[in-house]
């Protein structure tokens, strides 16, 4: 344990001394509340809807920080690792390679839940933001979709040759998923032609689950995201885990 | 008396080239061993392959009687390390990467001591990065003897340290051999060899063309100092010529 919370303590440090995630997990979604606050207000979501726009984003909005810490800050410092020696350094003392996974995704789970709850804060001060679903149900899913994103991200961290490579994947993933999965750009405003193919990206189902939680929609709705959710987590952690290498 | 590192008929090969061949290693409790050889001779090859860092070929490794691939976790408590290239994580600082260090083992030394040994005191608010070659190499010695090792592994001990630095480092490493430590070092200062090493090999192209104390390695070869016999060993003087 002690390990562990030194570990922690020092890692979060380094990572905030870095700026990037502190830009881009916290900032962004507060920044990006604000402007479709301003822009859409307390409008409806569509003629007749019985929530407002914001709250058919506020699910999206969520994930803006899941999704930078995911797919770019998880595999990013995991290969930057590998690529310095740092793991190898780590390999000729006690510590396990899970304890090492386990410390940088404590990390980026501390600044999604961070952002999540700055963008609730800015939501519901400003613009008069109030959950319609249940909160239980919304924390579920949030936490959910964060373990598939982040399997995805030690995927990509763990099997990628070197830190260029994984800065290349990371971003063939970020930033689709970030523009076009519904966290950035509303998938309401979408063509649906648009819609059809952010619908392959595993972040636009978590999207769905989350807003679905979030306006109280029905369950039966959010089966095939579930789904998808889960075994994308299954998938990704296990192979992660499997092709671990220390170099 | 009690081995405590062994190494019996290691073997590893890149592709087509032979980096170690047949090589056989064997450390007492308290003894200074020292590993030389020229650049690409296969020394940090076996440190990795004695350490599990590297998978060998063929062969068997114990350090402390445990297997360092199954026993890792284990043994790595009673084993320190320095490579030879120091990796750190960006932006960390001294005592930032001490700390984490010692997080790591359940019984540690207390690092500002060690630091002070190494007069590294006054640094311990700097960025790793921001220091010196020299310091950075006391830095990592310094990593090597946080977990109180038994045994430890330097790579390259004194590279880019300053004379003052280098007589202080031998120095510090005495008063351990004398409390017991078991040290594997390679180094390519002759003086350093003649100064800390109880017994050393020599590697030219991934076998060992000579292993025993100081002293016989100067009586079987027609030269008087540890550097010439070297040389005469690894056959380098006749390379420099022809390069010339």
């Amino acid at each position: 344990m002690k390990t562990f919370s030194t570990l922690f303590k020092t890692e979060l440090k380094l990572s905030l001394r870095g700026m990037d995630m502190f830009i881009f997990a916290i900032c962004m979604p507060v920044v990006v509340t604000v402007i479709l606050g301003i822009i859409y207000g307390s409008k409806p979501a569509f003629d007749g809807a019985d929530y407002t726009f914001l709250q058919q984003s506020f699910g999206a909005l969520a994930t803006i920080a899941l999704c930078a810490g995911g797919v770019m800050g998880l595999p990013l410092v995991v290969s930057d690792y590998r690529n310095k020696k740092i793991l190898k350094r780590f390999k000729v003392t006690p510590i396990s390679p899970t304890l090492i996974l386990a410390v940088q995704v404590a990390i980026y789970a501390l600044y999604s839940i961070a952002s999540l709850v700055l963008v609730y804060a800015t939501a519901a001060v400003f613009f008069g933001y109030r959950m319609g679903g249940s909160w239980n149900q919304f924390i579920g899913a949030y936490f959910l979709v964060m373990i598939s994103m982040f399997s995805i991200g030690l995927l990509v961290g763990g099997v990628s040759p070197n830190i260029k490579a994984a800065g290349i994947l990371a971003s063939i993933l970020y930033f689709p998923m970030l523009i076009f999965s519904g966290a950035t750009l509303p998938y309401e405003v979408m063509p649906s032609a648009l819609q059809k193919v952010a619908d392959i990206l595993p972040l636009t189902q978590g999207i769905k689950l989350l807003k679905a939680a979030s306006l109280g929609l029905p369950v039966n709705s959010v089966l095939i995201p579930i789904i998808v959710m889960l075994v994308l987590a299954v998938i990704c952690a296990a192979v992660a885990i499997r092709f671990f290498r220390w170099e | 008396m009690e081995a405590t590192i062994k190494v019996n008929q290691l073997n590893k090969s890149y592709a087509t080239v032979k980096a170690v061949d047949n090589v056989d290693i064997c450390v007492c409790r308290g003894e200074v061993f020292g590993l030389l050889g020229a650049n690409g001779a296969g020394k940090s090859t076996v440190i990795e392959c004695i350490l599990g860092t590297k998978k060998y070929d063929s062969g068997t490794v114990s350090i402390l009687g445990m297997n360092p691939l199954t026993d890792r976790k284990k043994l790595f408590e009673r084993v320190g390390v320095q490579f030879q290239e120091a990796s750190y994580q960006e932006r960390i600082t001294v005592a930032e990467l001490c700390e984490v260090t010692q997080c790591l083992y359940s019984d540690s030394l207390d690092y500002t001591d060690l630091l002070k040994q190494f007069g590294l005191s006054d640094k311990l608010k700097s960025q790793v990065s921001e220091l010196s070659g020299g310091q950075k190499q006391r830095l990592f010695i310094v990593l090597a003897l946080i977990p109180n090792p038994e045994v430890v592994f330097l790579d390259e001990l004194t590279t880019g340290l300053d004379s003052r630095a280098r007589r202080d480092v031998w120095k510090c490493l005495a008063d351990l051999k004398a409390k017991g430590l078991t040290i594997f070092l390679t180094s390519h200062f002759m003086d350093e060899v003649e100064a800390l090493c109880d017994s050393i090999m020599i590697m030219k192209k991934g076998k060992s063309i000579f292993c025993g104390t100081v002293q016989e390695a100067i009586a079987l070869s027609p030269y008087e100092k540890l550097e010439d016999a070297y040389l005469w060993y690894t056959d380098e003087e006749g390379n420099d010529y022809e390069n010339i």
